[in-house]
């Protein structure tokens, strides 16, 4: 593209209708709220703000979202580099349901699988009865909390890792083996080196999803104020109360860590793109 | 080393790759595998380095029955097709790897894995590219530095699969003559498989020419020519 | 297929040991087993609990048929709308160049990271009451927070990007030549879209809208905050769930939830043949 033009010529039609339509849609749906967030924050002010984030119940709650949103994640990244190994690389009778189980997450509504969760793990429920007498409790403890993320946050990482697993060279693997390396260090040398950038995108897409997530984590949480109260939660209770600006305040909070999630997948894009290159 | 292949066959399912083959490698021959796509060429070449088992049949090196050692423990210095380097390293990197994965004990100290690499970049004529990735070099470059990770092992074999296929017609005939070089001051035992009758000839001490599985003939470059075996190596030679 | 099955049946070099592997295919259905299947199962074997009667009779009160009909009223808008606009977003994305595309895309895919329940505020603050705009409205007797508009604009926040996402990589892919070639034989602008660019999207198209379905009908946190949760009238069916649940009417809680798994059973094996039969067309949404 020419310094200076802001489109590149074309002769395809159909740029100002398709643009048009793709501007005005994502400014009324998506843009315009969040303006109107970013816009009250700017109303109540940078102290103001940072204040009632500093408030202990505040913090708690989102603290308490991002630690358990971290924990299940890393959870995510182990289990679902293992699940697309298995399912790219394995032949074993039931390969194709669990790959299209993968995907129940993201098709089953949060507030199903949180009643679902809830049921199984409460004392008097499937699993729960079976954890009890090893005074283990899962529903209504932050261990609840981390099921429900994990539950939700499964299939990012196994969808952008799969992929590429299909498409890793056998014959680099067997180059590996001919230079006299072990499986193992194979597995840890060049595998996984390859695979990091993808590892890295599905993780980051995993936490951002689980730092937001509401409906599953609710009915198992207990939701307990400084215990296991997570920050969605409290913008809820905090908009009953019809106190906008501390819903605000963590709103905002929120939004951060969103954003800071996608400036960290595009960077990982780039990074990876710029070192690998193809080949 | 002095390889024997011994009756070797190899089957893939109900497909049969290779019909019971035999064929004596002696030390330090340079050899071509020449034969059509499906001749078995790239399938006998893969048992050698351990990267596939006979179905039947034995492999022996300097007389000792090598059928079942690991492809780690044979030392075969294998260049692939498309060389398959590893692209997150730099080209120090690839050509250091097979003595950095050695263990503890055998592997030597940077200083001389250094030492190794620039000596192996000198000989592949490549001394200031060490820092660079493979997807900044040329299809010819790529070749020598995947030779040059193949050599670093100390391999007691070379073999290549297609080792120029890749490879533009210029490029081709200037590295042609670069193999050539490296096997004498090696002195290594090396297989080549080739489709090219030209190369095979031009490059190789002894061709063995095959087809559908079975070797149609052994002999030097100028015997093949002047009495072929089948009506197959005649026409498969005549270009 | 010969490569894979003499894979499985020789020592390859490029697997790990068969101990290994059996051990790991152990853990993963250990695993997927007590993850995903246990609650599946957990949410029709509650739903059963007093029989079937009781489970059917639970959907016929007014209440649910309210939450179920403005559910599907619901997504019969929110899905034509998105799919639209994810066909016009890639349309624009990938047949033309220009600057900002990167952070275009970026925005797109904002919403797959803010939290549902950071939308519904937002749409609270831009028009509840105390913003101009909802002052606006109320002046004007019109009514969004806490009524059907307002769910339909948190549903559309939150299932914005899903068509798009799908089009996108697929599109890219497909390249400019095709259309240009239509170009040059005289077509119109439409008629290149509807016969050259549609039939070769439409799988990507139909996956698409799956999955914005699915999610639109599923979709509680962000209607949650804004909705007002006004029974038999803002109530969806994710929405009527917690209320039944919280009430301990766990059977039409479960049975309401029922209804949803199977939606979303039938969204998974849908997908699933289409990913089947049409994995050459689809391979590149993978890719992303």
């Amino acid at each position: 593209m020419r310094a200076g033009v802001l489109r590149a010529p074309s002769p395809l039609p159909g740029f100002g209708l398709s643009f048009g339509i793709m501007m005005a849609v994502l400014s009324v749906v998506v843009l315009l709220p969040i303006m109107a967030l970013l816009g009250r924050g700017v109303v109540i002010g940078p102290a103001e703000l940072w204040e009632m984030v500093g408030t202990k119940r505040i913090r708690a709650a989102l603290s308490l979202s991002f630690r358990a949103a971290l924990i299940a994640s890393v959870f995510n990244l182990v289990f679902g580099l293992l699940l697309a190994w298995v399912l790219v690389r394995y032949r074993f009778w039931g390969r194709r349901l669990i790959d299209a189980a993968i995907d129940l997450p993201f098709a089953l509504p949060t507030a199903v699988a949180g009643i679902a969760l809830t049921a199984l793990y409460a004392p008097n429920g499937a699993f729960g009865a079976l954890l009890a007498p090893f005074g283990i409790k899962v529903a209504y403890t932050q261990i609840g909390i981390w099921l429900a993320l994990i539950f939700i946050g499964l299939p990012f990482v196994v969808r952008t890792v799969q992929p590429v697993i299909e498409e890793l060279d056998r014959e680099v693997e067997e180059a590996s083996a001919t230079l006299g390396a072990s499986r193992a260090y194979t597995l840890r040398r060049v595998v996984l080196p390859t695979l990091t950038p993808a590892l890295l995108t599905g993780f980051a897409l995993a936490l951002a999803r689980s730092v937001g997530e509401y409906g599953s984590v609710i009915f198992i949480a207990g939701n307990l104020p400084f215990q296991t109260e997570i920050a969605p939660l409290l913008i809820v209770i905090r908009l009953e109360e019809y106190n906008y600006d501390a819903a605000t305040a963590i709103g905002l909070a929120m939004l951060l860590i969103s954003f800071a999630m996608l400036l960290a997948i595009n960077i990982i894009q780039i990074w990876s793109r710029r070192r690998i290159g193809d080949v | 080393m002095f390889i024997e292949i011994e009756e070797i066959a190899k089957e893939f399912g109900s497909e049969r790759a290779l019909h019971p083959v035999s064929l004596s490698i002696p030390s330090g021959a340079l050899i071509a595998l020449l034969g059509p796509s499906g001749s078995g060429k790239t399938t006998l070449l893969r048992i050698l380095a351990g990267l596939e088992f006979p179905t039947s049949g034995r492999v022996m090196f300097d007389a000792v029955d090598a059928t079942g050692l690991s492809v780690q423990a044979r030392r075969a210095g294998f260049v692939f097709q498309h060389y398959a380097l590893f692209r997150h390293m730099t080209v120090f990197e690839n050509i250091a790897y097979g003595l950095r994965a050695r263990k503890r004990r055998e592997r030597p100290n940077e200083a001389e894995i250094g030492r190794r690499v620039n000596r192996l970049l000198d000989l592949i004529q490549l001394p200031d590219i060490s820092s660079r990735y493979p997807s900044q070099l040329s299809g010819g470059q790529r070749q020598r530095v995947a030779l040059a990770r193949a050599l670093a092992i100390e391999p007691h074999m070379l073999l290549l699969d297609e080792p120029f296929g890749a490879l533009d017609a210029k490029v081709r005939k200037e590295l042609r003559q670069g193999l050539r070089e490296i096997h004498d001051t090696t002195g290594l035992t090396t297989v080549f498989v080739t489709h090219d009758q030209e190369e095979a000839m031009e490059l190789a001490d002894l061709v063995v020419v095959m087809s559908m599985g079975r070797i149609e003939q052994i002999g030097k470059p100028s015997d093949i020519r002047t009495h072929p075996a089948s009506e197959f190596v005649r026409t498969f030679t005549a270009a | 297929m010969s490569e894979v099955s003499s894979i499985a049946r020789t020592p390859s070099v490029t697997t790990e040991p068969r101990l290994i592997r059996t051990l790991l295919i152990g853990t993963v259905v250990v695993l997927i087993s007590v993850l995903l299947f246990a609650p599946l199962i957990a949410v029709f074997s509650e739903a059963l609990r007093q029989g079937w009667v009781a489970a059917l009779e639970s959907l016929t009160s007014p209440d649910a048929r309210a939450a179920i009909g403005l559910t599907l009223i619901i997504s019969a808008i929110v899905v034509p709308f998105n799919a639209v606009f994810g066909v016009a977003a890639a349309w624009a994305i990938t047949k033309f160049d220009f600057r900002g595309k990167a952070f275009l895309i970026t925005l797109i895919d904002l919403p797959f990271s803010v939290s549902p329940v950071v939308a519904g505020l937002a749409l609270v603050l831009l028009f509840g009451a105390n913003s101009w705009l909802g002052a606006w409205l109320i002046a004007h007797d019109l009514k969004i927070v806490f009524a059907f508009p307002s769910i339909v604009l948190a549903t559309l926040f939150v299932t914005f990007p899903f068509v798009a996402r799908e089009l996108i990589p697929v599109m890219i892919e497909q390249g400019r030549a095709e259309e240009e070639a239509a170009l040059t034989l005289g077509a119109s602008g439409w008629r290149i879209f509807f016969t050259v660019t549609l039939p070769n999207i439409r799988w990507a198209l139909l996956y698409g809208v799956l999955l914005c379905n699915a999610r639109a009908m599923g979709e509680f946190g962000a209607v949650a905050v804004i909705s007002g949760k006004i029974r038999g009238e803002t109530t969806t069916m994710p929405i009527m769930i917690e209320m039944l649940y919280n009430e301990y009417l766990s059977v039409a809680a479960f049975t309401l939830a029922a209804a949803l798994a199977l939606l979303a059973l039938v969204t998974l094996v849908l997908k699933s043949l289409l990913e089947w039969r049409y994995a050459d067309l689809l391979a590149a949404t993978r890719r992303h």
